[in-house]
């Protein structure tokens, strides 16, 4: 492979600022499989595809509930994603004990994005090799933010990270004036079928590698807001067929619509 | 480059033989490619203002804001690195509740910068560590009016040590512009980022020094400097974030705050209004050169 001398650290810059080391890391991101990300008025949604190292083994955990009120979806080097969760429930947790009130998440997102930003500050670290959709509701309503190895944060509509990633962010585009007013359910469809979209050929989406967190405001009760709720294997069953079923109808309208375009 | 294959460039920390740190210099490099940012020094106030590139469409608009509030008669803008400048807002304001914990006043401006200065230069001293990929612009109103401060007890000696010089100038503006090598000067206007060079083309045409600017019409010119200096890279679309801090009697009472929406959209207008008439300008400039 190519080799250049910028690269063998993050302490290093090249003589056109960029600094290799944390590019390579957001390469690790790519190596992820896809994650989903997607915000409306009233909820967050995280979807993820699942990977086994073989058939025999379990599949990778993608989503990680942090807190009640929030969650997360990684893409890249889980343990780096773990040791990143871990220290976000600290935190969530010592502001609940502080100030008696659930973490704005807004504020848990800039305490990665800093921790991740002295790892590419200081020859004694290496930077984060994973990205991370950080997704949940507070007092400001549903938020969601995406995060890169180089400490930098966003706040998303929609988002999409991982590999084959740039097929959903298309699909995501193209339907960007729906999210804000989509209700749970079709926030939970729009991002089954970004997924979808991101699948190579042979591939399929089924209870075992599917994987979806949903959070949201609460539409009545004594509570304010909907606990982040994870759907993983037979849960999430129904949700797969009520999304395929809207896919089944989509390809006959999109034909239709390429013919119109012809003409 | 005479720096590349010397190996004096691989190394923070490191002189080369004539006294030059590579690494510095490579750090201001990405320092010029990222927005541009300016800050203008006003009669009766400070106006920041910074051009936010959308590098893509599922961004949340309105969200991702890029002037920070350092204390609360303090702004900070940067160019460069984000992250980086995230991390050079949070030592500001750590330094700016530390002043305030052992003075019980807020933190000049002045001193800020010079704390802040202190703490980017520090960043190029070991080969252990990079320095900062930004530059930034610090600014903010000293109170002139003889306010209470926190937790005070009596109002001190009348003269000696601690004690009021009668007469003595004090408060105002500051504007201050914090580079990777933690060089900082005193500005009247400072730009930064890619576009730094028409933005102070357009800065050194105000008369700034003559500190005669009003708060309101320097908002507009901030606006539109913006737009010049986004001329070169048409193709990109952008927000504009702009924040202000005026005198205790000025509209910001003394903080450091966003523009409001309502001047923030008159701004553009008028921002985007002062670019159509140039571009007719240089229309009719290149029909001449035709009839030439």
């Amino acid at each position: 492979m190519f080799r250049n001398n910028y690269d063998n650290d993050a302490v290093t810059f090249s003589p056109q600022g960029r600094i290799f080391q944390v590019e390579y890391a957001s390469e690790a991101v790519k190596q992820g499989s896809v994650v989903v990300g997607i915000a409306s008025k009233t909820h967050t949604v995280l979807v993820a595809l699942k990977r086994n190292a073989e058939e025999l083994s379990s599949y990778q955990k993608k989503i990680i509930g942090i807190d009640e009120h929030f969650g997360l979806a990684l893409a890249g080097l889980a343990s780096d994603a773990r040791v990143l969760s871990n220290f976000m429930k600290r935190q969530a947790l010592a502001s609940k004990m502080t100030y008696g009130r659930p973490i704005p998440i807004e504020r848990i997102v800039e305490r990665i994005g800093d921790r991740a930003q002295t790892s590419t500050q200081v020859y004694t670290k290496r930077p984060y090799g994973v990205g991370l959709l950080v997704a949940g509701v507070d007092e400001t309503g549903p938020h969601l933010f995406e995060f890169q190895p180089s400490g930098m944060t966003q706040e998303m509509v929609a988002c999409a990270i991982g590999a084959r990633s740039q097929m959903a962010r298309t699909y995501l585009e193209r339907h960007l004036d729906k999210f804000a007013d989509s209700s749970r359910d079709e926030l939970i469809k729009h991002g089954l079928l970004a997924l979808k979209e991101s699948l190579s050929q042979d591939k399929e989406l089924t209870v075992d590698n599917a994987s979806l967190g949903v959070t949201g405001v609460a539409k009545d009760g004594k509570r304010k807001i909907e606990t982040f709720k994870l759907y993983d294997g037979p849960e999430i069953g129904p949700l797969l067929e009520a999304a395929l079923e809207t896919s089944e109808a989509a390809p006959a309208a999109e034909g239709g619509e390429s013919m119109e375009v012809d003409t | 480059m005479t720096s590349i294959g010397t190996g004096y460039d691989l190394q923070n920390s490191v002189f080369s033989p004539d006294g030059r740190n590579f690494q510095v210099e490579y750090a201001v490099k990405a320092v010029e490619n990222g927005g541009t940012c300016i800050g203008i020094r006003c009669k009766n106030g400070i106006i920041l203002a910074t051009e936010k590139i959308i590098t893509s469409k599922l961004l949340r608009p309105g969200a991702n804001r890029r002037i920070a509030t350092v204390d609360r008669n303090i702004g900070v803008v940067s160019a460069g690195l984000v992250p980086d400048g995230r991390h050079f807002v949070s030592r500001a304001r750590d330094e700016a509740s530390s002043w305030r914990s052992t003075y019980k006043a807020p933190i000049p401006v002045k001193a800020l910068a010079g704390r802040l200065g202190s703490y980017v230069q520090a960043y190029t001293l070991y080969s252990s560590v990079r320095p900062f990929g930004i530059t930034a612009i610090v600014g903010g109103w000293d109170t002139d009016a003889e306010t209470k401060v926190d937790g005070q007890v009596g109002i001190g000696p009348a003269v000696g040590s601690g004690g009021k010089v009668d007469g003595a100038k004090k408060g105002g503006p500051g504007l201050y512009m914090i580079e990777p090598s933690g060089l900082y000067w005193g500005y009247y206007g400072a730009a930064t980022g890619k576009g730094r060079q028409a933005a102070k083309a357009e800065l050194e045409k105000l008369d700034l020094s003559s500190g005669t600017l009003e708060l309101e019409a320097g908002v507009m010119e901030a606006a539109r400097i913006i737009y010049v200096a986004h001329e070169d890279s048409k193709d990109k679309d952008f927000e504009l974030e702009m924040s202000w801090v005026s005198s205790v009697d000025g509209p910001t009472k003394g903080r450091h705050e966003q523009v409001p929406s309502s001047l923030l959209e008159e701004a553009e207008r008028r921002a985007k209004k002062a670019m159509e008439g140039e571009d007719e300008e240089t229309g009719s400039g290149e029909g001449e050169k035709m009839e030439e």
